[in-house]
């Protein structure tokens, strides 16, 4: 059914994560770095690292997913 | 979509026919049937009961997604069964239909990975045909795909998740899977960790929001529009462009998700392999 145009599924395909990713590792930062906070009891510093790692992680995902950096991943 | 291909068969007017007859005897039984208010908690969706009971599976009623999802286990386990019963030279109809699918898998898993990808081939198929079988079951009204429930697509995630990184660490071993999470640079690595970290938790919770977001919405979206059928408008509505629509949806969803699973697992089994080059 899907291997007419494979070419235009595929860019479909790694499009439409870019989006929701760049949101879930935004929230998964902020959720890991609220955890330790509440654990170890520091201050609200861990949640703002934690969450800046989750901003810098998604857009790290989303230049790889558009393709800006790390090309070498994809052979097509 | 429908309607061209009935235009071809039977010259347009049969079609206009039937559809007509259908919408009458819809219509007919809604009236017979409905209540005089509207009342929108009693969502038209059919729940199966628990038939495993008697295995000692506990619960007389599961949800409705647990209790689809056997539904659809046996379905593909009565496909699968009866498909490879006897094999021959030239295949029967459903021989037929069985090998046309398991080609489409192998082809895009051999354009994915390359040429040590046939191994994925039961994580990918299981995955793809349980999906594609679950949202292709939610365009009958009044079934409901156990897609749109969170907890099937964050257990299908999560195996995609488990798997691929098992595949990297089968493949490379602990360390080396590890390393190159770090990144090139060696004082960066602590700092590139975590975030790569971060990065591979974010892949799961996008791969289950995104196909439990999709089917969920669709179905939401056919049951108040089956739930006011007894208004001709919503039935039409529905046929006319949910139906195709939601068809549509289910495909491309089921695509998008095996995608991903083979870019993940590509991504984790030639990684370490590129670096072996430098």
């Amino acid at each position: 059914m899907a291997d007419e145009e494979p070419s235009v599924l595929r860019q479909l395909a790694r499009l439409s994560t870019i989006g929701v990713t760049l949101v879930a590792a935004t929230a998964i930062g902020l959720a890991i770095g609220y955890g330790l906070d509440r654990v170890l009891g520091t201050g609200p510093w861990l949640t703002l690292i934690f969450t800046l790692f989750g901003i810098v992680a998604g857009f790290l995902n989303l230049f790889r997913d558009v393709g800006m950096i790390g090309g070498r991943r994809r052979k097509p | 979509m429908a309607t061209d291909a009935a235009d071809k068969r039977s010259g347009g007017k049969g079609f206009w026919l039937i559809l007509a007859g259908l919408v009458g005897v819809n219509l007919g039984v809604s009236f017979y049937f409905a209540p005089r208010r509207v009342e929108l908690h009693h969502a038209p969706v059919v729940q199966l009961p628990n038939f495993l009971a008697f295995l000692g599976v506990p619960g007389e009623w599961m949800p409705a997604h647990v209790t689809f999802t056997w539904l659809i286990m046996a379905i593909l386990m009565v496909v699968g069964v009866l498909g490879t019963r006897a094999l021959k030279p030239v295949p029967g109809p459903l021989q037929n239909v069985v090998e046309v699918v398991i080609e489409a898998f192998c082809g895009l898993l051999d354009q994915m990975i390359g040429r040590q990808g046939r191994q994925f081939l039961p994580l990918i198929g299981t995955a793809g045909l349980f999906i594609l079988t679950s949202n292709l079951l939610g365009n009958i009204p009044g079934l409901q795909p156990p897609t749109a429930n969170w907890n099937t697509t964050v257990a299908l995630a999560v195996t995609v998740f488990l798997s691929y990184n098992y595949f990297g660490i089968r493949k490379h071993g602990f360390l080396n899977y590890l390393k190159h999470f770090c990144g090139p640079i060696w004082w960066l690595a602590p700092i590139m960790f975590v975030i790569e970290f971060i990065g591979h938790l974010a892949r799961p919770v996008s791969l289950s929001i995104r196909l439990f977001g999709n089917i969920f919405g669709e179905e939401s979206v056919i049951v108040i529009l089956i739930s006011l059928a007894w208004l001709v408008m919503p039935y039409l509505i529905w046929l006319g462009i949910m139906l195709p629509l939601s068809l549509f949806t289910a495909i491309v969803q089921t695509f998008v998700f095996i995608m991903l699973s083979m870019v993940y697992i590509a991504g984790a089994v030639e990684e370490g392999h590129g670096e072996e080059h430098h």
